[in-house]
């Protein structure tokens, strides 16, 4: 009886139709979509992107980034001494809430422009520009000694230096 | 209005039941309700919230048993009773919650703000890299890192797969997998500094709140119960 209410109750105000987050472009100047001077495999594994796209300046040279992309996300990743870096960005809703819902009235207090979030001996950089969500993952080999992980500094350098390198309406 | 008001009003009332029967199953398997964490002092969970997030999807471990309990409040964890992390009553039902469970981590969907992200999932025995890890939906491998392979499914949801024998994945970045393919060996791989033998399942997903929206570690424990069903009954 009990689940049968908790399900009602949460139903009428989950709508689990999912959808597209409207990019707002018009904080994306011109001359930021014009940079071509990165290597091949970042420009062309997020030619078909309809989002902005961020990586950190002081890797966004690399050769050896790897990318995997499609329209409405992309995920860039890159392994350097004993840890992992991955870039991503996604304009995906899965449900979408009235803002009165109880259950998740905690949720607008975390919507800001950059969080630091520890997870799982992971250190994240959770932030949103243009309306989309984005997120910088640092992972190491040794979770628990490696202060790029267990410290905040390292991933908030990263985000500090992000540059938007390509992405289109 | 009014519909929701009584929901809320009866929903309250029904939430007011002090001690949780563990719901019998098919082929013995039962669970606590989502939120019911162990013991009290783990945390509070999220108690009464039995959406399911990502529905119809495929349950993690490609075969039964499994047990989703804490790692750390359950036998020889560091906060549980003293013993072996391979004891018998890690290896049972009753499934435990542990979403929400004391972390120090953000989590605006924890009371409190802080909790674990996902839920700790045993394999059936204490052996590590017998037993796979299956995708979950049909999707892209957008990532592996040192301990964790990340999978986007179609629905645009990310699950996250931790401590997978990194020697035994079967999977590669950017590869397309469909679902129920295997991904790797639960195991208890952390890089160079081990955990326990168990897979750490979380999911994220972006909800919409009027006109913003927040990326965010959704409960899975409902999602799963559900999922396990179907594998238990044999359709998956």
């Amino acid at each position: 009886m009990r689940l049968l209410f908790s399900i009602l109750l949460t139903s009428a105000f989950l709508n689990a139709e999912g959808g597209v987050l409207d990019v707002d472009w018009s904080g994306v100047t011109k001359g930021q979509q014009k940079l071509t001077s990165y290597p091949l495999v970042l420009t062309k594994g997020i030619a078909n992107v309809h989002l902005p796209v961020y990586v950190a300046n002081s890797v966004a040279h690399n050769n050896n980034l790897v990318v995997v992309a499609d329209k409405n996300f992309y995920s860039i990743s890159l392994d350097i001494r004993g840890a992992s870096l991955l870039f991503e960005g996604d304009k995906t809703y899965q449900e979408s809430v009235d803002k009165s819902n109880p259950k998740f009235k905690n949720l607008l207090n975390h919507i800001s422009a950059v969080e630091y979030v520890a997870s799982e001996g992971m250190m994240l950089a959770e932030f949103s520009k243009h309306g989309i969500n984005y997120a910088i993952t640092v992972e190491c080999e040794e979770p628990k000694t490696d202060k790029r992980c267990s410290e905040q500094g390292f991933v908030e350098s990263l985000y500090n230096e992000i540059i938007m390198v390509g992405g289109r309406p | 209005m009014r519909y929701i008001l009584l929901t809320s009003i009866v929903f309250l009332l029904t939430s007011c039941t002090k001690e949780v029967t563990p719901t019998a199953n098919i082929k013995g398997f039962s669970y606590y309700p989502a939120g019911k964490l162990l013991p009290a002092s783990s945390g509070t969970g999220r108690l009464g919230d039995n959406y399911i997030y990502a529905p119809n999807i495929r349950f993690p471990i490609e075969s039964a048993p499994a047990y989703i309990n804490s790692q750390v409040y359950g036998v020889g964890g560091y906060l549980g009773p003293k013993g072996s992390l391979c004891d018998q009553k890690n290896y049972a039902y009753p499934w435990r919650d542990n979403y929400c469970e004391k972390r120090g981590w953000k989590m605006p969907l924890c009371a409190g703000g802080k909790g674990h992200q996902g839920v700790d999932i045993r394999t059936a025995t204490c052996e590590k890299r017998k037993y796979y890890a299956v995708a979950v939906e049909n999707g892209v491998i957008t990532s592996i890192g040192k301990y964790t392979v990340k999978l986007r499914g179609v629905s645009g949801r990310t699950y996250r797969y931790l401590h997978l024998d990194s020697r035994t994945l079967q999977v590669r970045k950017g590869q397309r997998v469909r679902r129920s393919q295997r991904i790797g060996l639960v195991s208890n791989n952390m890089g160079k500094t081990p955990t326990s033998i168990h897979l750490h399942f979380d999911m994220k997903q972006t909800i919409k709140i009027g006109n913003r929206s927040k990326s965010v570690f959704v409960p899975p424990y409902t999602s799963l119960i559900d999922a396990y069903k179907r594998l238990l009954s044999g359709n998956p």
